[in-house]
């Protein structure tokens, strides 16, 4: 492609492997301390496990190593285990079911906005009035609403509920979808469809069978950034729940003030936390890039 | 070829529609429906309605604070109806220097944030587009940090930075700084009203580099070879190459990239809320968390509706003026080109 000097070769890798060693060592250092006892994260940073080590080395050499222990993780899942897979259980229902509502829901306006002509003729708003009125509820900060959230939510006893969770991660997600979506069957030939149509399918038959198997990626990319969102949101979690649809985020934080900190447990539950999103993530990476590209090129 | 007869009436000669376009109009509205429903429902209807709460002396009072705690939350007064309307809550707004501190806690945060965001962003996209060996490990390593939840992010910033339990990096500063005799390398991160906001934008920007990272390098990747060969033919240099080139072609997308980020950094508060807490004082606490902490721990809904308000006026200003600079660089490039 391009020459360069070796120093300029050099400079690069340098700066490339620095940059990678800060994204890579907080994770490795949560990594290792959900396995540290407690004396070995208190006393100085120890960075390597070693199972010979002792808790009397001296600290300038060997202090550097620790004893790997399995003790936190069976309390979490041992003693802790009712509250630990509650939180969990709670993340993963409002993740999944926004997740899917607003897939599906999104893909119906998202189809409805690029194969329909709309025409609001109150407003005076046709399908790109509409289409942009739909994603700037994206940017909305949801601290404005979530005050009238409270209120609603207390009024009917939807405080606490997961399906009151559900709901307000459906409708912060739908904006995102709607857009991507449409975009998607834009860029998707409508003669699929009307052959079909020719052939006798309905609309109905038509959008389920021929145009729901082709949009696959653009459903993917939708649901995978519906679910990341959902299961790390915070702070509708934190207004709206108490403990019964409490998530993973608000509960781990929520560790900070309890029996002072406990590094070692928390690193563990924040492993517990972040490991599934991580590694959907790593899987469908070319999604994300896709669903970023998309969601920025075309606004 | 079509002719005349292929071409199906829309309407019958009595004016009544065709089953086929009943059907059409049917699922027209059938499709977009929940839709535009669910988000006047969840977005317009409480965006409304909390404009009129900010006009209310709405509190909560003390009984119902404890019913909260009990986890029995009922507030009197249908959704907050039945308070008296007031001018106070603007009025405090005007004069209420927590308020003050918070917004410019925010706008630090956007300001600050964004521009670290993209420096380094572009930085590594230059960077990782080059032909280097390891180009999709350093591409996969580099965009780790965005897929952590933010709360668990926070905690990371704290094993990084704080001093107790010791940390690799103070136990590494205090070592140089003792080595040159300089013990002010010790940084108190999070305890320093002066530090801690730069620390939480580095503790955001270690998670949403990543974003621009992505996004940027995507943008470099479309752009043609051919333009870069025609530009050495010409004797540009790699320097030239990239700020004559990459970086004009690069402009839209950028000013995409830094919208977005700036607008969800006004959004900001799990990582201020479990690394700092909003301290030392009120040092790092940003508007978000005054909204919550004024309705939760006050209970003084009116008030948090006005801030919340307050909060909208600024992403609304920031939106605006953006989009206005934005498209006069864009047409200042145009009329240069």
């Amino acid at each position: 492609m391009k020459k360069y000097s070796l120093v300029g070769r050099t400079a690069t890798y340098a700066i490339a492997i620095f940059w990678a060693f800060i994204c890579l060592f907080p994770l490795y250092w949560l990594f290792t301390t959900s396995f540290k006892s407690p004396l070995a994260v208190s006393r100085v940073p120890t960075y390597f496990p070693y199972l010979g080590a002792t808790e009397d080395m001296p600290p300038i050499i060997n202090g550097s190593f620790f004893k790997p222990t399995l003790d936190h993780w069976n309390f979490l899942f041992d003693e802790q285990q009712e509250q630990t897979l509650r939180h969990l259980r709670n993340s993963v229902i409002a993740a999944v079911f926004s997740t899917i509502a607003a897939t599906i829901i999104g893909a119906m306006a998202g189809y409805g906005l690029s194969r329909f002509r709309y025409y609001w003729a109150r407003l005076g708003w046709r399908n790109d009035n509409i289409a942009f009125w739909i994603i700037s509820q994206r940017f909305l900060p949801p601290a404005t609403i979530v005050v009238p959230f409270i209120l609603f939510y207390g009024a009917f006893g939807m405080i606490d509920t997961h399906f009151g969770l559900i709901l307000a991660y459906t409708s912060f997600n739908l904006p995102f979808a709607v857009w991507i979506m449409r975009d998607f069957f834009n860029a998707l030939p409508i003669d699929l469809e009307e052959s079909a149509r020719v052939d006798g399918a309905t609309r109905w038959q038509a959008f389920a069978r021929i145009v729901v198997p082709l949009s696959t990626p653009g459903l993917v990319t939708v649901g995978l950034f519906s679910f990341v969102f959902s299961w790390n949101e915070y702070l509708f979690s934190l207004m709206l729940t108490n403990f019964n649809a409490l998530t993973m985020p608000v509960y781990i934080a929520g560790q900070n003030n309890t029996r002072g900190v406990e590094w070692w447990y928390i690193a563990a539950l924040t492993m517990v936390m972040v490991a599934p999103v991580m590694f959907i993530g790593l899987f469908l990476q070319r999604y994300i890039t896709r669903g970023l590209v998309a969601g920025a090129l075309k606004s | 070829m079509a002719t005349a007869t292929d071409i199906k009436p829309l309407a019958k000669a009595d004016g009544s529609l065709t089953r086929e376009l009943r059907e059409d109009t049917l699922f027209k509205r059938l499709f977009l429906s929940p839709t535009v429903v669910i988000l006047l429902l969840l977005s317009i209807f409480p965006l409304l309605w909390s404009l009129g709460v900010s006009f209310t002396n709405f509190q909560r009072n003390a009984a119902q604070q404890a019913a909260r705690t009990a986890g029995t939350l009922e507030p009197s007064g249908f959704l907050g109806l039945g308070f008296d309307l007031t001018l106070e809550n603007y009025q405090r707004v005007l004069t209420d220097e927590h308020l003050h501190t918070t917004a410019r806690n925010t706008l630090i945060y956007v300001f600050l944030g964004v521009t670290v965001q993209y420096g380094v962003g572009l930085g590594l996209a230059a960077l990782i587009n080059q032909d280097i060996f390891g180009k999709t490990f350093f591409r996969i390593v580099f965009i780790l940090p965005m897929m952590i939840t933010p709360v668990a992010a926070g905690y990371l910033g704290r094993m990084m930075f704080e001093k107790v339990p010791p940390s690799a990096l103070s136990q590494f500063l205090s070592t140089i700084g003792r080595a040159i005799g300089n013990p002010s390398l010790n940084i108190p991160f999070f305890t320093d009203p002066g530090w801690a906001p730069i620390t939480m934008v580095l503790i955001d920007s270690w998670q949403w580099i990543p974003f621009m990272f992505l996004l940027l390098l995507a943008g470099m990747q479309a752009i043609p070879d051919e333009i870069y060969e025609a530009a050495r033919v010409d004797g540009a240099n790699n320097w030239q190459q990239f700020w004559g080139i990459t970086f004009p072609i690069l402009l839209p997308i950028s000013l995409t990239a830094i919208l977005i980020r700036g607008l969800e950094l006004f959004k900001l508060v799990d990582i201020v809320r479990v690394t700092t807490g909003g301290g030392p004082g009120i040092a790092t606490e940003p508007l978000v968390m005054y909204v919550f902490r004024t309705a939760l721990d006050f209970g003084n809904f009116g008030y948090a509706a006005a801030i919340s308000y307050i909060l909208l006026i600024l992403v609304i200003l920031f939106s605006t003026i953006f989009l206005a600079i934005s498209r006069q660089i864009q047409r200042a490039q145009l009329g240069v080109e």
